[in-house]
């Protein structure tokens, strides 16, 4: 039994925080708002030079054959700067998609994945909208029960406006008359599989955020005084932060065993994203709580960050299945007939 | 990472429930899923036996050296262990203080004399031990420790004098470590001493305090020119404060897997009681089942992490700061679902005079989690100021 990440998979985590929270500050992810599309094709590129697009992607299609244990930490920083590309999508949900679909399709578009010269974007049915449709040069798409594969200019889509304005969303209507790649039990699993990744990466993504506004909240209540102290040293003020520095530690160890478990495509995988998504986002939707309580009144405006990363974490909580949906799913584990739940079981 | 038990390990759970099945039965049949968290003062001259005969089959104190009667066991062997006690129905461990507690520490901190004079009657499940750190006037503010212990020249020995209280088990224990100023011109966590002192002595007077619950699990102590021996303080004088806070560090560390799994069992019965009323189908209670599962899962989950060394920082500290606060707002909220569960039936007392049934006074118990132990508001600040680097708060 061993929790802990290797020194490589350390290292190649600290080199990607460096980067992104050098060119992601909130000021460009703001000028994103205003763009066309909101995507910043030379980011892309940076991330393609980095590795990170083929991060997935196996060696003989010219990525480096990492897998969602490698990729957590990364998803992780990711959501600390509240990056708007698609990259989490891409690199753990239709990357991974993409192998398991296999053939020709997966021969013709991994190395594009890899080279980052495709986005690639996955969505099943659970998703309301579809994420970053408007950029996916590649989309894999299930709509009841039966896989697509779109390219860009085969499909319509119409934007609809997200509460998080960094989110591109897309209602996505596949052509009459396309033929599916996958149906029947078939689709079925690549649904669930890919569910789990993308739970997955949500809820790593939510440990990001969390992150981001706690350091923004420690940093505030430090700077902030009132009655001649820095409103930090109160302990109404820092119980606020307490509790959700608890709920983040206490989120990591659930993303990384349900990474562990994705990586593995382990049978309790589905429960393990289950408890990760809802640990994480709770994580971070407290951190959104409790951190705007701390800022004041200027931690309801427009112009401190904080909203950002507010946002993010709740639209992230919502979409690969919502709270209610996954908590459904754990309790229908829990209360099957002779359900393992005791000793040798604890580790589901 | 890799997140799964190995062929050795499986075999040693093999061997651990053959054991327990052999031996936990017979005599020790009445005493099976009892003695847990508000349950303490049931049975405890058959759990002390209890302890004898885990001793025999070297089930004490299996994570220690081998060199005092330990096993070595790795961290996997010693969750393996006590999921199997657990399912087993083991009975609340009499010897946990001295085991988890006293040896570990005095294996880290003690000397040799020590070590040999102390260890062997823990390792036997003989010698039971409890614990005097908090004081009428030192509870959140631990280190404001008034007991006293002045070393009589004229015999060789320290002399105690002072007062501690919650002492849990004090009645039923050979011997107590207290922390107690040994430099009477010092204050806060400076000039303290650890101290090993016999509860059988005209100097030490024990008082049951009456719980909540109507049982009396913990006591007050007084200290009345109590003594021990020379050679019966770890560490020097001054060096208390350290030694009190390492023995804390094994509070959070291997001891924790035991209490999930007893969590676990109330946890079961929880599931079970809602099968059986009912109370599985209505969606609310259902879905805090469902949330309690989860805790309890993510709470084994971070004590795997930290067991085994996955902290951000390489140091434990910052997890072990936030367990206490995470578990025991967790069981908190399991005694509370536990009697939503039940529903009108959670108020009636199954016997007279006051015999609570093992939720209900689950539920009593857990009312002092959140206090016990550093109450959760010491926690937050302690976390924000530790671990977040957030202001001090000012100090008297």
């Amino acid at each position: 039994m061993d929790f802990t990440f290797s020194e490589d998979q350390l290292l190649f985590q600290d080199s990607v925080r460096g980067f992104l929270v050098n060119e992601i500050s909130p000021e460009r992810l703001r000028a994103g708002w205003e763009t066309d599309t909101g995507r910043d094709p030379a980011l892309w590129q940076q991330f393609a030079e980095l590795g990170l697009t083929g991060i997935t992607v196996p060696e003989e299609h010219g990525g480096l054959g990492m897998d969602a244990v490698d990729f957590v930490l990364l998803a992780q920083e990711c959501g600390y700067v509240a990056l708007a590309e698609p990259l989490v999508n891409h690199a753990l949900v239709a990357v991974p998609l993409l192998q398991d679909i296999g053939g020709e399709l997966a021969a013709r578009w991994l190395p594009l994945a890899a080279t980052g010269e495709a986005r690639i974007i996955a969505a099943v049915e659970q998703n309301l909208m579809v994420e970053d449709a408007h950029v996916a040069d590649l989309l894999l798409l299930e709509r009841e029960g039966q896989w697509f594969a779109l390219e860009q200019g085969q499909f319509s889509c119409e934007r609809s406006e997200s509460i998080d304005p960094g989110r591109r969303l897309y209602t996505v209507t596949v052509p009459a008359g396309a033929a599916p790649i996958a149906d029947g039990e078939r689709a079925s699993a690549l649904r669930s599989a890919s569910l789990n990744r993308g739970a997955l990466g949500c809820a790593a993504q939510a440990l990001g955020l969390a992150q981001r506004m706690i350091d923004l909240s420690v940093q505030y209540t430090a700077e902030r005084k009132q009655f001649g102290k820095a409103i930090g040293s109160f302990q109404a003020v820092k119980h606020h932060m307490a509790n959700v520095a608890v709920r983040l530690e206490y989120a990591k160890a659930p993303v990384h065993r349900a990474a562990y478990a994705v990586a593995e495509d382990a049978a309790g995988a589905a429960l393990a994203v289950a408890q990760a998504k809802l640990m994480a986002c709770e994580a971070a939707n407290l951190a959104a709580k409790n951190s705007i309580q701390v800022h004041g009144a200027m931690g309801y405006t427009w112009e401190v960050d904080l909203h950002i990363f507010m946002k993010k974490a709740w639209a992230l909580a919502n979409t690969w299945g919502d709270a209610g949906w996954h908590k459904q799913q754990v309790a229908a584990v829990i209360f099957a007939d002779g359900a393992a739940l005791g000793a040798g079981a604890t580790f589901q | 990472m890799k997140l799964s038990f190995s062929p050795e390990d499986e075999l040693f759970r093999e061997e651990v429930a053959n054991w327990l099945a052999d031996n936990l039965c017979g005599e020790f049949e009445p005493i099976r899923f009892r003695g847990g968290p508000g349950d303490e003062h049931s049975f405890v001259e058959e759990r002390k036996a209890w302890e004898q005969k885990l001793a025999e089959g070297g089930w004490t104190c299996i994570g220690w050296p081998k060199q005092y009667g330990g096993r070595a066991a790795s961290v996997e062997q010693q969750v393996i262990f006590n999921e199997e006690y657990a399912r087993a129905g083991g009975p609340g461990r009499m010897g946990h203080i001295g085991e988890t507690l006293m040896g570990p520490t005095l294996i880290a901190f003690g000397n040799a004399a020590q070590r040999e004079h102390y260890l062997p009657g823990i390792r036997a499940g003989r010698e039971f031990w409890c614990q005097g750190y908090s004081e009428p006037s030192a509870g959140s503010d631990l280190a404001n420790v008034k007991t006293r212990a002045r070393f009589d020249e004229g015999t060789g020995q320290w002399q105690i004098s002072g007062q501690k209280v919650w002492t849990s088990l004090a009645h039923e224990s050979q011997y107590v470590f207290v922390i107690a100023r040994t430099d009477p011109d010092s204050s806060a966590h400076k000039g303290l001493g650890f101290f090993l002192v016999a509860m059988d002595q005209p100097g030490v007077t024990v008082r049951p305090i009456e719980q909540l619950t109507g049982t009396s699990e913990f006591n007050e102590v007084f200290f009345d020119d109590a003594v021990c021996d020379a050679d019966d303080i770890v560490g020097a004088p001054g060096e208390g404060w350290k030694v009190a806070m390492g023995l804390l560090g094994f509070e959070r560390g291997v001891s924790t897997l035991g209490q999930q799994m007893l969590f676990q069992n109330e946890l079961d019965e929880i599931v079970r009681v809602a099968k059986a009323n009912g109370a599985a189908c209505d969606p609310a209670l259902r879905q805090r089942i469902a949330e309690a599962h989860i805790g309890l899962r993510i709470m084994r989950f971070n004590s795997m992490r930290m067991l085994s060394g996955g902290g951000d920082d390489g140091s434990l500290q910052k997890e072990a700061m936030i367990y206490k606060l995470y578990w025991s707002s967790w069981h908190r909220n399991l005694g509370k679902l536990a009697m939503d569960v039940l529903g009108a039936e959670s108020e009636i007392v199954p016997e007279a005079p006051y015999g609570l049934s093992r939720l209900q006074s689950m539920y009593l118990f857990t009312r002092a989690d959140t206090i016990y132990g550093g109450t959760n508001q010491i926690q937050r600040n302690i976390i924000a100021e530790r671990a977040l680097g957030m202001p001090r708060e000012p100090r008297g």
